[in-house]
């Protein structure tokens, strides 16, 4: 049976995220009526108005420019497609980003890759351990990352603790609405967040652009 | 029992909890469950302040997790650019998708 991606496995994003998402684009509202209406030059409008959004996601959650274009390009085929069964029952650019993230999650399956590995989960390695983390006296990372230093930690991510970061800490989800769109437990979702950020502090650490500031921070008096 | 076989508490458990007495090895266990159980802010929680007080290598690891999914939150907004290509592609296939029409309700059975 197809999956329906404006449905499949995605419940409401929480309420922080979608106010986030929310903010009323001028236009918006028209361009969706006339884009209902057939009107192909409506089209045009709200893929100028969601396309740097979509991509970003795609790219963010494919880590590879091609495959980021091409899921942009189906997740507009598929808006378009299924515009009519946009009834606003929540924000236009929530309702596309479940679309797009279902879409992508769909295209990852078919390429068979696993986007949480269970037993990795359940048996963590001593190098997943936080322990090792005790029992340094650097200096705490407040301040030392700026948006595009933790953008390239995030590209370094696994991809499975990189889906549930991005789906949490960016995008907002709750773990409950991340189990149910990856197929694992909320245990899971929650552990897998907790080890992608501890592998972005250890990526942090030893950035370039962050270890310069922490370097600084340590010497300060 | 060792804190690693100890089963995923739900929220409601993790609220009984008795922090004050864990082990590192217990916190350590427990944290991604209290992340998530407290909006992912603990390190002002009066409930922690002794545990992380204890340990200040622990507290200024809570610190830095709770700052890099802070510092999350700003990557929602966009930051590329798809290529004139992506536009291009749809209009070449725009002309054959053809809307679907608005779902209906399914049809109330007659009343008996």
């Amino acid at each position: 049976m197809a999956l329906d991606p404006t449905t499949t496995g995605v419940l409401a994003a929480p309420e922080t995220a979608q106010h986030r998402r929310n903010l009323p684009i001028a236009g918006e509202a028209e361009a969706l009526e006339r884009a209902r209406a057939g009107d192909p030059d409506a089209f045009s409008i709200l893929y100028g108005m969601h396309k740097r959004r979509v991509y970003t996601l795609c790219l963010r959650m494919l880590g590879n420019v091609t495959e980021a274009e091409d899921m942009t390009q189906e997740a507009f085929l598929h808006l378009f497609r299924k515009i009519n069964s946009f009834r606003g029952e929540s924000a236009f650019s929530t309702w596309m980003h479940r679309l797009t993230v279902n879409l992508v999650l769909m295209h990852l399956r078919k390429k068979g890759l696993t986007l949480i590995s269970l037993e990795e989960t359940m048996n963590p390695s001593d190098e997943d351990s936080i322990r090792r983390d005790y029992g340094s006296q650097d200096p705490l990372l407040a301040g030392a990352v700026d948006r595009l230093t933790l953008e390239r930690a995030v590209a370094q991510l696994p991809p499975g603790y990189r889906m549930v970061f991005l789906l949490h800490d960016v995008e907002g989800f709750e773990h409950n609405e991340i189990a149910e769109m990856l197929e694992c437990s909320t245990g899971n979702s929650k552990s897998q967040l907790h080890k992608a950020r501890l592998k972005l502090r250890e990526i942090l650490r030893h950035s370039p652009a962050s270890a310069e500031i922490l370097k600084r921070k340590e010497t300060e008096p | 029992m060792n804190p690693a076989d100890a089963p995923h508490p739900d929220s409601g458990a993790v609220d009984s909890l008795n922090i004050d007495t864990m082990t590192l090895a217990e916190f350590e266990h427990y944290l991604p469950h209290f992340f998530a159980a407290y909006n992912g802010r603990i390190s002002d929680n009066p409930r922690f302040a002794k545990l992380l007080a204890a340990y200040p290598d622990c507290a200024a690891l809570v610190r830095d997790l709770e700052y890099i999914a802070e510092t999350a939150r700003n990557l929602l907004e966009p930051a590329d650019e798809p290529s004139d290509a992506v536009w291009s592609g749809i209009q070449s296939r725009l002309q054959s998708v053809v809307p679907e029409p608005e779902p209906q309700a399914p049809a109330l059975e007659p009343k008996k």
